[in-house]
């Protein structure tokens, strides 16, 4: 549950209809990994819990947890993702690629990661930046033809390990947690001084109000760490664009991976002037409410600032 | 700032369709100034050609109309039908002003017979350094531009860099397309 945040992606569900969409194969392995990790952790706090353990060892055992989660992040990540590890001699020129961003950029070099899918996609993990690692899949080196597009990729990966965006966002997705927990144990020790259920009439609609308060806690801070995730997003396509110096290769290579390139249409305008194409207006893209859960912002968001950008510059 | 700057550009937004094109006379510098793309001295404007005696009066007075006014603007023309059944009207001239205002004169005189549901797009044409075309497309369905850059050489193929390139550059001077699902090219233009 809360190593789901650890997961810097790059952008992979975007607002296209479901047919366009591509599969979410890698995403949907690790959340599920990261879930079933979660469902442990709980499971185990609450055995503790009911085997009478205090709230203070408890939060300490929970704290415990999250900072082993954090330690061994970097390998949890790389287990569930099923990426390899791959020398120079394996793949000479990506690691070529990725020592001339490093060098550029004055940055140690993160071990370099392959994943056999043919689903692009990339991320960074680690929690310091010398034990970082940075990974992409076979698909990704495959559907960005253009050498500069996928130095953008790996650029804005970078990023996200030069703004320690793993350790930001694991501290962050603890909050919620906390505020659970503290929300529950207050109204608890402050209706009845720490100590057992009392039997009093009362104590039914306390209860529904102190887990109605702890959800809503919950899910307010839920809500800020995905818009502290996508807030994160903006600035690591904004440091890959100064990475690499353009913009425009960091938009396109969103374009591609995000599916946003087959919405260009090919088919000449006078062909579908016939079919009176231009009456329809078309629909509202996307919905506010799914933009408030995703952890990443639209790609036409993202790529709307990379050519602000890349207007600026020129 | 770009909040009330979004919100009086829409107070602003010229309406009709000679407005909107001559946005484009500031456009024209800003792509040479900043991306290097030159005015080749071409645009086009594309209808729908129909048969009848008031279509073809109406190319007619299209035809006198750009004659007369050569002296006025330095303009060459020529009109072309295209496999689509397509009529294309081709303007060559040196200076931007007289190719804006003899596109937005022949759209006028489109209007006024009654064709305007006829009119296709305006297409204005730009040379790179290395003598590649790049095209900006005027919708009159939609009044906003959007860019076409056709991949040399190869069949239906177009560069979207490029034409992002374009948009970031004159997205302030111009209405544009928004939405890159309506972008639609134009494939062997008879430009």
């Amino acid at each position: 549950m809360v190593t789901v945040q650890l997961l810097i992606q790059l952008s992979s569900i975007s607002r296209t209809p479901s047919w366009q969409r591509r599969d979410n194969g890698l995403t949907i392995r690790m959340i599920l990994c990261f879930a079933i990790l979660g469902l442990i952790i709980a499971v185990f706090l609450s055995v503790l819990a009911y085997l009478g353990l205090g709230i203070i060892p408890i939060t300490i055992i929970a704290f415990l947890i999250v900072l082993a989660q954090w330690y061994f992040s970097d390998k949890i990540v790389l287990w569930m993702s099923g990426a390899k590890i791959v020398t120079r001699d394996q793949f000479p020129k990506l690691h070529d690629m990725v020592e001339r961003i490093v060098a550029r950029n004055n940055l140690p070099k993160p071990k370099i990661a392959v994943i056999n899918t043919n689903m692009p996609n990339a991320f960074a993990t680690g929690k310091s930046k010398k034990s970082s690692v940075v990974a992409v899949t076979t698909g990704l080196m495959d559907s960005l033809d253009d050498p500069e597009e996928l130095e953008s990729v790996i650029a804005h990966e970078l990023t996200h390990i030069r703004n320690r965006d793993a350790l930001v966002l694991t501290l962050v997705s603890v909050l919620p947690t906390i505020a659970w927990y503290l929300v529950q144990f207050g109204f608890y020790g402050g209706l009845h001084g720490g100590m057992g259920y009392g039997r009093d009439r009362n104590s039914g609609g306390i209860m529904i109000i102190v887990i109605v308060v702890a959800v809503l806690v919950w899910a307010i801070s839920f809500l800020i760490i995905r818009a502290i995730s996508r807030y994160r997003e903006f600035s690591a396509d904004r440091g890959a664009a100064q990475m690499t110096g353009k913009p425009v290769k960091l938009a396109n290579a969103l374009m591609k991976i995000s599916g946003n390139m087959r919405r260009v249409p090919t088919k000449d305008l006078r062909q579908v002037e016939g079919l009176n194409a231009f009456f329809i207006i078309p629909a509202i893209s996307g919905s506010t409410i799914s933009n408030l859960f995703s952890t990443h912002p639209p790609t036409e968001k993202r790529v709307q600032k990379l050519m602000e950008m890349e207007a600026s510059m020129s | 700032m770009r909040f009330f700057g979004k919100f009086l550009k829409k107070n602003y937004n010229p309406k009709t369709d000679s407005d909107v094109l001559f946005s484009l006379s500031s456009a024209y510098l800003t792509l040479e100034s900043k991306i290097g793309l030159k005015n080749s001295g071409r645009c086009a404007l594309s209808l729908k050609s129909i048969s009848g005696m008031y279509f073809n009066e109406m190319k007619d007075d299209i035809k006198r109309f750009l004659d007369i006014s050569k002296t006025d603007f330095e303009l060459t023309y020529r009109t072309v039908t295209d496999s689509y059944g397509y009529l294309w009207v081709i303007l060559e001239g040196k200076r931007i002003e007289d190719l804006l205002a003899g596109i937005s004169a022949v759209g006028d005189t489109v209007d006024e017979k009654g064709f305007s549901n006829q009119l296709l797009a305006a297409i204005f044409e730009f040379t790179t350094d290395r003598n590649k075309k790049q095209y900006l497309i005027y919708n009159y369905r939609r009044n906003s531009f959007y860019p076409f850059v056709p991949v040399d050489g190869s069949q239906k193929t177009r560069n979207t860099e490029e034409e992002m390139k374009m948009m970031a550059t004159i997205g302030d001077e111009v209405p544009l397309e928004k939405d890159m699902t309506l972008w639609y090219p134009l494939w062997d233009l008879p430009l």
